[in-house]
């Protein structure tokens, strides 16, 4: 039977100061063009690689220069900032975006395929499990743009909504490493934990010099100030280092030391084809799941028109990594499996928590929100005089 | 007053007044990704068939294509210019005669045809919203019209407490504001029900000598 050639835009940022997730995204993503090759089929994929080095104007650039060069489809961007900065190009071009990590949602293109994790699958099962266990005063940090300034957003709409408060949010730069006054404002304010959306190098320095400074001031950082993260995923644990790795939670839909056959062969899969590494991840889960989809999507429409595509892939099933994984045929996001779990010193995650079964995506929160935008608490008295 | 923010639109309905092109079924799949439901009011000899009664302003937003020339017939409120419901024109033709049918409808948000997706959240939170927001500050401007009125109450009480009582103005109003918050009224509504309860019995000897009332106002007594 003669195999219809198709190639693939793969678009990660393997390079810069989030470097290290976007490779275990790129080889989630080789992983499954390579199955893909081996097992034959009626599709042959050819994968075209390409760098943005984390520059949102190399993303725009490169999105052109692979949509104006036929190619429909790209599975790539790890960022929000850089999925926003591509989205008229594929829109333009008509093509696809596979775009294979967890969001702040609110969005919803014609032009993309959301494999990665809704806020109602990350950070509202992460609110609900902190203020039942941990407690309800939040300090909140991030990266400065819209994955952190969204994601804190829902996370205070939720957290107030179960009586907690948001005591602080302070943001930086991408990138930035400078943490002294923030976190010497945690420690003056002692919250019941830190909400943490930093990104990349940022996140990796944060946490090291906040358990540094618990040290200096005798607090066990873990258990008297632990940091909860949307984000935080084993390569990124093996970045921050032996002396701050464990003790942290995190929200994912999905963590290498799952238990199940289809991890097991994924697991081991990816180890022989990536010793170097950098370790799996939920977005390297992700990337491998959006192009195990984007194959069977091409399989059955017969074409690699973008709309034809898309339709072919609502309600494709597929037994991932992390559990059975489906595309909501309404949003084309995916129904998929929420955990949480706590780093160790071995530089995996403990599983607390999982739900029984993959929940419904819930981009713009219309099942898990209240009706109305909850109104901030303004202090009743203000300092007239110190 | 903080004017609330509508967030989650779930439950919603839009009524989509257009003729229909093709473009309008991106506008009903992402509403349905919203949680709004969308209707196709029929135009019978140019107008929409509409039952404005049964409209409910929690639930029901307006798409009004502005290309329809008098396809919806709505009573705006002649004073706070608010429609019954949420309207949300659609522009195709970018015509100022048009912008302002849309604008006279009560329009608070609009979206240019043919429909962006990308588009709808932003053009149906900002016309919700608005709405919202100029409901509440007309209510707010009703209030404070009433309160307005009421003020000349409040003179005439504090001028019937000081010849009755022999209190300064100072004291009087005090006096007055302090009942008033007591019995949890505001102060104008108060007033003009003390002086309703001052003027009423013309029984106690001498008493409607010590009411100075002027001219036309002593018929309520």
């Amino acid at each position: 039977m003669a195999r219809t050639h198709c190639r693939i835009g793969v678009m990660f940022s393997t390079t810069g100061s989030y470097s290290v997730v976007a490779r275990s995204m790129l080889n989630g993503a080789l992983l499954a063009f390579r199955e893909i090759a081996e097992a034959g089929g009626t599709v042959a994929l050819e994968p075209v690689v390409v760098n943005p080095s984390g520059d949102l104007a190399r993303y725009r650039a490169l999105s052109l220069e692979l949509l104006g060069a036929g190619i429909r489809h790209v599975v790539g961007c790890y960022t929000s900032s850089s999925r926003k900065e591509v989205i008229p190009c594929f829109e333009k071009f008509d093509g696809l975006l596979w775009y294979p990590s967890h969001y702040e949602g609110f969005e919803s293109s014609d032009n993309v395929i959301y494999t990665g994790a809704a806020p109602n699958q990350h950070v509202l099962p992460l609110v609900e499990y902190l203020a039942s266990r941990v407690g309800t005063r939040a300090f909140c940090v991030g990266s400065n743009y819209i994955w952190a300034w969204e994601n804190n957003r829902i996370f205070r709409e939720a957290l107030t909504a179960r009586g907690g408060n948001v005591i602080a949010e302070r943001y930086l730069s991408v990138g930035d490493t400078e943490f002294d006054q923030v976190i010497s404002a945690i420690l003056d304010q002692r919250p019941d934990f830190v909400f943490n959306n930093l990104i990349g190098t940022s996140a990796y320095a944060f946490f090291r010099a906040f358990r540094a400074a618990c040290h200096g001031r005798g607090l066990d950082q873990a258990n008297d100030i632990p940091v909860a993260s949307c984000t935080l995923s084993e390569p990124e644990l093996a970045e921050i280092g032996a002396d701050a790795v464990d003790g942290h939670l995190s929200s994912s839909v999905y963590f290498s030391s799952l238990d199940s056959p289809a991890n097991t062969a994924f697991i081991g899969a990816y180890a022989k084809a990536f010793p170097d590494g950098p370790v799996s991840s939920a977005d390297a889960e992700a990337s491998y799941i959006a192009v195990k989809l984007l194959a069977a999507a091409l399989e059955q429409a017969g074409t690699d028109d973008a709309r034809t595509v898309r339709a072919a892939v609502a309600n494709q099933r597929l037994l991932a990594p992390q559990g059975e994984v489906r595309i909501d045929p309404q949003t084309y996001h995916a129904w998929l499996t929420p955990r949480i779990g706590r780093s160790a010193v071995n530089g995996q995650f403990e599983v607390l928590l999982e739900a029984r079964s993959p929940i419904a995506p819930d981009p713009y929160l219309v099942q898990s929100s209240p009706r109305f935008a909850i109104a901030m608490r303004s202090p009743v008295l203000r300092v007239v005089q110190s | 007053m903080t004017s609330r923010v509508l967030q989650n639109f779930k439950g919603g309905r839009a009524l989509v007044v257009t003729g229909r092109c093709g473009w309008e079924g991106t506008l009903e799949t992402t509403l349905a990704k919203l949680g709004v439901s969308s209707e196709y009011p029929e135009i019978v000899d140019g107008r929409a068939q509409i039952d404005i009664g049964s409209l409910q302003v929690e639930r029901d937003i307006l798409f009004v294509d502005g290309d329809l020339e008098g396809a919806v017939a709505i009573e705006v409120d002649p004073v706070s210019r608010l429609p019954p419901v949420p309207v949300i024109g659609l522009v195709g033709v970018e015509a100022p005669s048009r912008l302002k049918a849309l604008v006279n409808l009560g329009a608070t948000s609009f979206l240019r045809k043919p429909v962006h997706g990308g588009a709808v959240y932003t053009s149906l939170f900002m016309g919700i919203n608005q709405f919202l927001l100029r409901s509440d500050m007309y209510a707010r401007l009703q209030d404070l019209e009433l309160r307005r009125r009421g003020r000349r109450a409040v003179i005439r009480a504090v001028v019937l407490l000081m010849q009755q009582n022999g209190l300064d103005e100072e004291g009087a109003y005090s006096q007055l504001r302090r009942e008033s918050m007591r019995v949890r009224q505001n102060l104008e509504l108060y007033c003009q029900e003390f002086l309703s309860r001052r003027a009423k019995p013309p029984d106690i000897p001498g008493r409607t000598t010590s009411v100075t009332l002027q001219g036309g106002k002593k018929q309520a007594m």
